[in-house]
């Protein structure tokens, strides 16, 4: 039955589900959550994502098992308004905001979130790239006015002790996506970021970055971000990301942050080499944002939506089909030219209308 | 002199007079427009023209909407006949059948779809006058053809069915007067229609179209009149209406029971049946998977969607090169509810159906098991020959060859007719181990990813799908038995099922060598995996759908080498496990943890940075290769695997010109002089056009105010919307879009209460109504909502009230509020008079911004207006913010200075905890605030005031009770019952108590008393006489005693002089003569106004016997109308409500 629950087993693309969940109304029951593991059932940051559902939307149900290896959500309607979150320091703010992310927009009120925990880590999209990166991404789909995230303190793993505030306004309906130039690329920017160490990484990140970035174009700009005092967090550490932006505003990106006992030049050199992988899958959005852009795609009006990327990572895969369970939508997927690497999803919008918005 | 001819004109050839003619002729020449006769005279007059130009092209203006029904192949347009019984509907919907299609219906029943035009169908259908069947039609029709009954004028249920069109979206209406030859008199029959006129004016719009249809000739009306109508029908332009346009529906015309009858004959008929609808999608892309909701029965899961072949098809322009739509064509009539004359026509052959034993629709006869054989042979839907051609007879289950598959293929190359036979063998496989099947899937689905699909793999029935290569004609009255055999004829190639496991049937020309050994049979399973290694070495595309909606591994799997190595070895490895437990399956070893389980998923999005892979940029020739894809970079390079090359060369718009090349390289071979020609090409193309839009056309594109903007724009999202998937195969289009509007689907519904098809009636419409996924939650709804003026009682809170709404109509439980200065919700007890108000109740969530209307009860027997109140949905939540006032009352019963012990509010220590420090005031306006709770009486407590209290005064708190809707919601299921007209729902108390004839419960503490008023005695204010001496004189009460004396005049003695009483006497006695004078006159005018009184009784009384003889002469001429309204309607319920 599909206007009843839908069931999946595992832990794995739980955010994703839910996000699918708490938008098409459908219920989502989820087993088997680490049921043969040494430590089973939900872990705590994925508890907190729940609570941080809870807190975004009314009337939601959820039902965790006693043991925690089963989880039943009944989704309520997304109310939105001001919320404050304290995240776990397992994982960084990115993780609890990119599901929220996809939710705002369809809120019955301007979400204004504040979010405090872990500003960057190695698993997540750091504050950095959803604020340059992500949220430019909701612009295709005519979300721009009023949509921004402040960061306010930062707070590097594992002590934490960041805070960032995400404001998004209520659509109506988003734009149907077509996407199909990716350009080429005339700007790069990048941020280097430390924070309780020597201001001075920040520099020699961008000194090594430039090394390899000078010898393709010249409006390059990396700035250094230093913050200081309270502002810092608990944990030092540092950071580069950098964003290749191209003549039709597709953007790509990539990071990484400090390691012990690696030098600052290394992993600027890393973050770079990573954003030219990047460049060199080519497509019109990156990687990373391939789920929030099928997901956009997919809540778009009832009309066919296009957009180039490259070939779907193991998530965008798992999505897909997920958003079969949910919405009933398929995508064409056919390759763009003779290569494989570049391919065209197409999908017909389900005509999404947010119909948690008051009227008048 | 008079007989001699006048002498003839003789024009000048020369002189001034020919000069001026001359000159004049050049004037003539201009005729028709005469520019300065249009030409203002002054300036002002010209700002005048000027403006109201402006203003008029404003008027034209509508917001751009999207119209999201295919131009191409549109559905038929819902032609709707409305009207109280006995005006001519079935007459008028007879006519226009007989005028498009040359046929008489005997008996019109539901829709009829007839092709009008070479672009245009229709589907007429008959609304009876049952309230619900309006409202359902009211939702549906593209065009309304409301009747009038002219003679006697409008009735009731035309305001209310005009009402219902207001609050859904209001189609287009064709007012249509009948009966006007029963007006003899052509004055009055001018006054009537131009009465009529104005009232139908009033109610739809100034000019709305209004057609006079004069009498009945042959039982139809004038072919002349309805030619006319026809012609009004044709040209009429439709503009989306916005809930249609975002949901999409069906009319069904036709509805079969496919239960399987020995369930029926067990449950006695009383199992849940699964039933088939019929009828063209309309709206938007009906889509599977959605839930929809058929208005009188309920929300219904769909549990298979198939296009079938149009029934009625338009002309397709090769076959009508002509103008006109040709005879043949006109006689398509499609009408599977209603009884076509007994005559049913096909594409070369007329049937005469005679009715005879094993006649379909003949229920009266009883039919056996033999009877019924007989009848399902007539349901044959394909002809032997086209069953023949159709199926691929092999001679071996095993064997790969067909016989007599040329036949059909004739036209389709080698290879795939290769691919076909491969197909069918696997279908035969399938069929053979359909079981062992079923448990592959399940070890298939035991893998670690486990998607965990909640669907169950569904068997689609499909009618025999349309393909290219053959035209099968659908037959639309196939029996179940047909439907079941096509799913194993099915043509190979044509096919896809995303939800299946095992045919990956995408037909695409990269697959055919992989389909080779895909579909092996399963002794070839080791062979196939050798030849799957093999072909991994040369990389292959791969076809993603495939891979991620039909196979069945996991997303890293899919990511791999070679994935379709990786499907076979999984099917052989489920197989080999089938083998193992058949041999051991009590004791079984757990299946090693895969790979991907081992490590664990933390729901990543960052992938994992490996050093190893960025190893490659450490290279200066990787890295140079990527300077192409920067501005800076060489545009005319080939680009690295494809990158920078423009997706569509004909898209244009998109690709940046001015990036493109500026020094193409040296032309090295031939192959790249072509190509530095097509680059020069498309420059050259780039910069005409960038020309053309400069200098050609200064009024085109350039000027574009945003209206033509936003049209051009939604033009071009349409186009897109059509070709996108326009080469792809039916089933995965339908898959991937679902089914466009203009479709003629079969839907199959489970779980339908058996009623519907019982009780089925055709004369009331089913409609298929497609609900958006919001809409199948349930929340409360807030509501703005009006009391229809017309409607005579008020709307009391938490009485039920019947909603339609959306696509539902249901009863629910409201309450009514206002907004309180923006601070809250406050529930009302009755809406207010004339004015809007909110409602807020539980339900079916429905978008904001959709209309409804409103009903007390939708029984027939109801006199007055039915339409209680419309309105619109505002917001949708799960809690509601609802109050309602609540005043405490208390008494002090110890007052000092500004404090005051109270008690009576509050009936424990506790209550007052909770209400400390709330706000308190008295009756006469002090205000205070509530202290503390006392010890002694319970729920006494302390409080404190701005002033002294009196011991009389009352004091009260006022507080806000949250209340919320009581969560009732209860479908109208009207097409559920053998008497549709009669639903009832829940009552209300007062009914409830009428119908068991109970007294309303008397609570005497609620009963008015009479309210006694002790006189309060007042002491009369004394000043001590201390004080009083002490006091200044200003100050000092001022106490003064009567006086006890008698004054001067009244001791006084007055005698008279005689002259003076004298005057005295006179004066009495004139006023004696005049008062006598007086009452003679009065008791004259008495005596002349009974006379008058008298005359004018007289006169009354004349005219009263007048009266009386022209009222027996026309309830003489009324009861002879009714009696023939009786005898032409025979024991139809006449329901007539004068307005």
């Amino acid at each position: 039955m599909t206007g009843g629950v839908v069931h999946y087993s595992g832990q794995q693309y739980l955010r994703n589900r839910l996000v699918l969940s708490v938008l098409s109304g459908k219920p989502v029951k989820i087993d088997k959550i680490r049921s043969d593991d040494h430590n089973p059932g939900l872990r705590d940051f994925e508890v907190s994502l729940l609570r941080l559902l809870e807190k975004v939307t009314n009337g939601t149900v959820i039902e965790i098992s006693v043991t925690g290896t089963a989880l039943l959500l009944k989704p309520g309607i997304i109310s939105g308004g001001p919320v404050v979150h304290d995240c776990p320091l397992s994982r960084s703010v990115g993780y609890f905001l990119e599901p929220v992310i996809l939710l705002a927009p369809f809120a019955k009120k301007a979400l204004q979130l504040t979010l405090r925990g872990v500003t960057t880590d190695d698993k997540d999209l750091s504050v950095d790239l959803i604020r340059t990166v992500t949220l430019p991404h909701l612009q295709l789909f005519g979300i721009s006015d009023g949509v921004e995230l402040r960061i306010k303190k930062r707070g590097a793993p594992p002590g934490g002790g960041g805070e960032v505030q995400f404001l998004c306004p209520v659509v109506k309906q988003v734009k149907t996506l077509n996407f199909i130039d990716p350009g080429r690329i005339k700007r790069i920017r990048g941020i280097a970021h430390a924070v309780r160490v020597n201001p001075q990484f920040s520099n020699r990140m961008i000194e090594a970055s430039r090394s390899l970035l000078n010898r393709y174009i010249p409006d390059i700009y990396l700035y250094s971000d230093v913050y200081k005092g309270d502002d810092s967090g608990k944990s030092p550490g540092y950071a580069l990301s950098l964003v290749a932006e191209s003549t039709t505003s597709a953007l790509y990106s990539a990071e990484s942050i400090s390691q012990p006992g690696v030098a600052p030049e290394d992993i600027a050199l890393q973050g770079t080499r990573a954003l030219l992988d990047e460049i060199q899958k080519g497509g019109c959005v990156d990687q990373k944002h391939q789920s929030l852009v099928l997901i956009m795609m997919v809540l778009g009006s009832e009309d066919v939506g296009r957009c180039r990327m490259s070939v779907p990572t193991a998530r965008s895969i798992q999505l897909l089909r997920d958003i079969q369970d949910f919405f009933g939508t398929s995508f064409k997927i056919v390759p763009v030219d003779a290569s494989d690497s570049q391919l065209m999803y197409s999908c017909y919008g389900t005509g999404y209308v947010n119909a948690n918005r008051t009227l008048a | 002199m008079e007989d001699r001819p006048h002498k003839p004109h003789r024009a000048a050839h020369s002189g001034a007079k020919a000069e001026k003619k001359a000159k004049g002729k050049g004037k003539e020449k201009q005729h028709g427009f005469n520019e300065k006769a249009f030409a203002p005279k002054s300036g002002r007059r010209a700002e005048r023209q000027g403006r109201r130009n402006v203003e008029r092209d404003q008027t034209r203006l509508h917001v751009p909407l999207v119209n999201r029904t295919p131009e191409d192949d549109p559905p038929p347009v819902i032609v709707a006949i409305v009207g109280p019984p006995g005006v001519g509907k079935t007459t008028l919907l007879k006519s226009l059948v007989r005028r498009y299609t040359k046929q008489t219906l005997n008996e019109p029943k539901g829709p009829i779809t007839v092709v009008t035009g070479k672009k245009r169908r229709l589907t007429f259908i008959e609304c009876n006058n049952d309230i619900n069947s309006m409202i359902d039609i009211g939702k549906i029709a593209d065009l309304v053809l409301l009747m009038i009954d002219g003679s006697f004028g409008f009735e009731m249920e035309t305001f209310e069915f005009l009402n219902i069109l207001q609050s859904h979206g209001f189609p287009k209406v064709i007012g249509i007067l009948t009966h006007l030859d029963l007006i003899k008199k052509s004055a009055t029959l001018r006054a009537t229609k131009k009465q009529l006129k104005k009232r139908f004016w009033t109610e739809i719009y100034q000019g709305a179209k209004l057609f006079y249809l004069s009498g009945v000739l042959n039982s139809r009306y004038p072919d002349t009149e309805i030619l006319n109508l026809s012609r009004f029908i044709s040209v009429m332009k439709f503009r989306p209406l916005v809930f249609r346009n975002s949901h999409p529906y069906l009319l069904a015309d036709r509805l079969e029971d496919l239960t399987p009858r020995e369930s029926i004959r067990t449950s006695k008929g009383k199992c849940d049946r699964s039933v088939t609808l019929y009828g063209y999608v309309r709206g938007t892309n009906l889509r599977t998977g959605t839930k929809v909701h058929i208005p009188g029965v309920g929300d219904l899961e769909m549990k298979s969607v198939a296009k079938l072949g149009d029934p009625c098809p338009l002309p397709d322009a090769d076959s009508e090169k002509r103008r006109r739509l040709s005879e043949k064509k006109k006689l398509l009539v499609h009408a599977p509810m209603s009884d076509v004359g007994g005559v049913m026509y096909d594409k070369d052959a007329v049937y005469i159906n005679v009715p005879g034993n094993f006649t379909r629709g003949n229920t009266d006869v009883p039919q056996g098991e033999g009877e019924q054989m007989v009848m399902d042979l007539q349901d044959a839907g394909i002809t032997l020959e086209d069953a023949v051609a159709q199926s691929q007879i092999r001679l071996f289950g095993s064997s790969s060859k067909n016989l007599g598959t040329e036949f059909h293929q004739l036209d389709e190359d080698e290879d795939e007719d290769e691919d076909e036979s491969e197909e069918s063998s696997d279908v035969s496989d399938e069929s053979e181990s359909e079981d062992d099947h079923e448990l592959d899937m399940d070890v298939l689905r035991a893998d670690p990813r486990n998607t965990g699909r909640s669907k169950p793999r569904d068997v689609a029935r499909s009618m025999p799908s349309s393909s290219k290569g053959q035209r099968t004609e659908v037959d639309f009255a196939d029996s179940d038995s047909d439907l079941g055999l096509d799913d194993d004829e099915e043509e190979g190639g044509q096919r896809t099922r995303f939800d299946g496991e095992e045919d990956f049937a995408i037909p695409s020309d990269e697959d055919e060598d992989e389909d080779e050994d895909e579909d092996a049979p399963r002794w070839k399973a080791n062979l196939a995996e050798k030849a799957a290694e093999a072909f991994s070495k040369t990389p292959r595309r791969r076809n993603w759908i495939k891979l991620i909606y039909s196979s069945s591994l996991t997303p890293e799997e899919v990511l791999s080498e070679n994935p379709n190595a990786l499907i076979k070895k999984k099917m052989a490895e489920a197989e080999k496990k089938m083998d193992q437990d058949d041999d051991d399956d009590f004791f079984k070893q757990t299946a090693p943890e895969d790979k991907s389980r081992g490590r664990d998923d933390m729901d990543r999005t960052k992938e994992v940075i490996d050093p190893e892979t960025l190893r490659k940029w450490e290279d200066e020739e990787m890295l140079e290769s990527l300077r192409n894809l920067f501005i800076t970079g060489d545009a005319t390079a080939p680009p690295e695997e494809g990158e920078g090359e423009p997706y569509e060369d004909d898209e244009g718009g998109f690709e940046d010109f001015e990036a493109s090349g500026k020094d193409p390289m040296e032309p090295a071979s031939l192959d790249h002089e072509a190509q530095r020609a097509a680059a020069l090409a498309t420059k050259k193309e780039a910069l005409k056009r960038k020309f053309d839009e400069q200098y050609d056309d200064p009024e085109g594109s350039s000027k574009l105010d945003f209206y033509d903007e936003k049209k051009d724009e939604m033009a071009r999202q349409l186009q897109l919307n059509r070709e996108e998937f326009e080469n792809m195969d039916e089933d995965s289009r339908a898959l991937i879009e679902g089914f466009r509007p203009g479709a003629y689907v079969r839907i199959e519904l489970v779980d339908v209460p058996c009623e519907m098809v019982e009780y089925f009636d055709p004369n009331y419409p089913i409609i298929v109504g497609g609900l958006l996924p919001a809409e199948e939650r349930f929340g409360y709804v807030q509501v703005r909502i009006k009391r229809h003026r017309w409607f005579t009682k008020t709307l009391k809170t938490n009485d039920p009230l019947i909603l339609s709404l959306g696509w539902r109509r249901f009863q629910t439980v409201p309450i009514y509020s206002l907004d309180d200065h923006s601070i809250r919700m406050r529930m009302l007890k009755y809406t207010p008079e004339h004015m809007h108000c909110y409602a807020t109740f539980y339900g079916p969530v429905s978008l904001p911004n959709t209309g409804f209307c409103a009903f007390h009860s939708l029984a027939g027997d109801v006199n007055n207006f039915r339409v209680s109140a419309t309105g619109v949905v505002l917001d949708i939540d799960r809690s509601v913010k609802i109050v309602k006032k609540l005043k405490l009352t208390g008494v002090p019963f110890k007052v000092w200075k500004n404090t005051a012990f109270v008690k009576d509010m509050f009936s424990s220590a506790l209550e007052v905890a909770k209400f400390e420090g709330a706000n308190i005031r008295t009756v006469s306006g002090i205000r205070g605030q509530v202290k503390k709770a006392l010890p002694k009486p319970d729920g006494a407590f302390r409080a404190t005031f701005e002033d002294k209290l009196l011991h009389s005064d009352i004091i009260f708190l006022r507080a806000w009770y949250s209340i919320s809707p009581r969560k009732f919601y209860n479908p109208v299921t009207s097409l559920l019952l053998p008497d549709k007209s009669h639903w009832s729902g829940m009552r209300l108390t007062g009914q409830v108590r009428r119908d068991e004839g109970l007294k309303t419960p008397l609570n005497v503490n609620s009963t008015y008393k009479k309210i006694e008023r002790p006189h309060r005695k007042f002491n009369p204010l004394v000043v001590p006489k201390k004080i009083q001496a002490s006091l200044p004189y200003a100050s000092k009460p001022k106490l003064m005693k009567a006086q006890t004396k008698q004054t001067y005049l009244q001791k006084r003695a007055v005698v008279l002089e005689p002259e003076e009483k004298k005057a005295i006497a006179l004066m009495q006695q004139i006023r004696a003569v005049r008062k006598d004078q007086l009452d003679r006159r009065k008791e004259k005018k008495a005596e002349k106004r009974a006379q008058h009184q008298k005359e004018l009784e007289k006169e009354a009384a004349k005219k009263g016997e007048k009266e009386k003889e022209k009222r027996k002469e026309y309830m003489r001429v009324a009861g002879q109308k009714a009696k023939r309204q009786e005898d032409l309607e025979q024991g139809r319920s006449s329901k007539r409500r004068r307005t």
